[in-house]
């Protein structure tokens, strides 16, 4: 369809369809245990006829509702850390409002093609990373001054596991440059967070994955903030995405327990390699 | 207290906060959005009109409808999309809420690093949402 058929549809079928698309993601997106801001961007950005300022500004909007809603549950039940998101919302918040800026400024084209770029190269990372139960490790000193550890009951392992984290430096580091990427590109940017959190920092998987949860509703904030004021942000877009994924969210997680996850997490990264390649396409003036 | 009674408690107390805070946040958008779309508002830019315009970059929507940006919107709250921006806004305001409920919190149990942690989260969370820093383009 080109754009004059795209004008000629009648503006209602939009917000079903960005609902339905919403919807669909919110469900994915738990089953694969990835932020479905990840896979919001790429796909509304290939598929839908908005322009690229206002998906990033709904991809925001998304990922927050969606992590606004998951965090009272994962809180209670000691698998989000509020002493260990602390510090790292803190720098990641300042990096993603300055992303926000700078996302703003950039050309479309430029955009496109650095999504593109992005979203493949996530898609290789969710492939290659796995996560690890870390054994104990030794805290450095700024996080024993931030007493950035915990205990959380794992009902799975019917075990207590007492924790901590170490590597402060370089987690605050990753995290400004984790928070700048998702206020550029409007994304939840929870690929990255789970990573930095157990690979690096040490933070069992379960408590990473919750933690970045608490992590991308905070760093959010201070993005979205940036595409409200800069007008980025159309209800039309924003409303019926946020009430998809909430919905989709919900169902998502009733499916876990009977889905296989190994099939979900390779259809995620099928999906996200051709929204990326897409993107990337587009950018570059090859399939527009 | 000791750091893990200490601990749960402040998560009981950010979860409380966070969870009456979305679900409001929840319903005040669902109810602005069906306002907005039933046309029981009127809108700013007609809804058959957008089609045309949502192609464009930010800027140049803006130019071309006249939409409004920085605190603008707040001027039209009688339009259906100004409501829904405000519902949208609160959303972005339950994270700073629930900061602010910490902090006399984690002062009250002097973990004064937490709460100079948390005090400047707070500050860059309100220096955002003001838009007295990037807030207009």
């Amino acid at each position: 369809m080109n754009a004059a058929d795209l004008a000629a549809v009648p503006w209602w079928i939009w917000p079903i369809a960005l609902f339905v698309v919403s919807f669909l993601i919110g469900i994915i997106a738990v089953l694969a245990g990835v932020g479905g801001g990840v896979l919001f961007v790429p796909v509304v950005g290939s598929l839908f006829p908005f322009h690229l300022d206002f998906v990033r500004g709904a991809g925001l909007m998304f990922a927050l509702a969606g992590t606004l809603s998951a965090g009272p549950p994962l809180l209670r039940a000691g698998m989000a850390s509020l002493r260990l998101v602390m510090p790292l919302a803190l720098v990641g918040s300042i990096a993603s409002f300055a992303g926000a800026l700078v996302g703003l400024s950039l050309s479309t084209e430029l955009l496109q093609t650095s999504l593109g770029i992005l979203i493949i190269g996530i898609a290789f990372v969710i492939w290659y990373l796995r996560g690890a139960d870390n054994a104990a490790v030794n805290a450095d000193a700024l996080a024993a001054l931030l007493r950035l550890e915990g205990q959380y009951h794992d009902p799975a392992a019917r075990m207590t596991i007492d924790w901590r984290t170490h590597q402060t430096l370089l987690g605050l580091a990753a995290f400004a440059g984790i928070g700048f990427l998702g206020g550029v590109f409007g994304l939840g940017a929870g690929f990255a967070n789970v990573p930095a959190l157990n690979l690096l920092m040490a933070a069992p998987l379960k408590v990473a994955v919750g933690s970045s949860g608490l992590l991308i509703s905070v760093i959010n904030s201070s993005a979205a903030w940036v595409y409200i004021h800069r007008g980025a942000l159309l209800p039309l877009i924003v409303v019926p995405s946020i009430l998809g994924v909430m919905l989709g969210s919900r169902i998502g997680a009733l499916l876990l327990g009977v889905t296989p996850a190994p099939v979900v997490r390779r259809l995620v990264i099928v999906v996200m390699l051709l929204a990326g390649i897409r993107a990337l396409t587009r950018g570059l003036g090859i399939w527009t | 207290m000791d750091l893990i009674k200490s601990d749960r408690a402040l998560r009981e107390l950010y979860a409380g906060w966070l969870d009456i805070a979305t679900k409001a946040g929840f319903v005040v958008s669902l109810i602005a959005f069906l306002l907005y779309v039933a046309r029981v508002l009127p809108a700013y830019v007609a809804l058959e009109e957008l089609p045309r315009y949502w192609a464009l970059p930010v800027h140049q929507f803006i130019q071309a409808t006249g939409a409004p940006s920085g605190w603008a919107w707040l001027a039209e709250l009688g339009y259906g999309d100004g409501l829904n921006l405000l519902a949208i806004g609160l959303l972005g305001l339950v994270t700073p809420l629930c900061y602010a409920r910490l902090v006399p919190a984690l002062i009250a149990e002097r973990d004064w690093l937490q709460a100079a942690l948390a005090v400047a989260q707070l500050a860059v969370l309100l220096a955002a949402a003001s838009g007295l820093i990037g807030g207009s383009g």
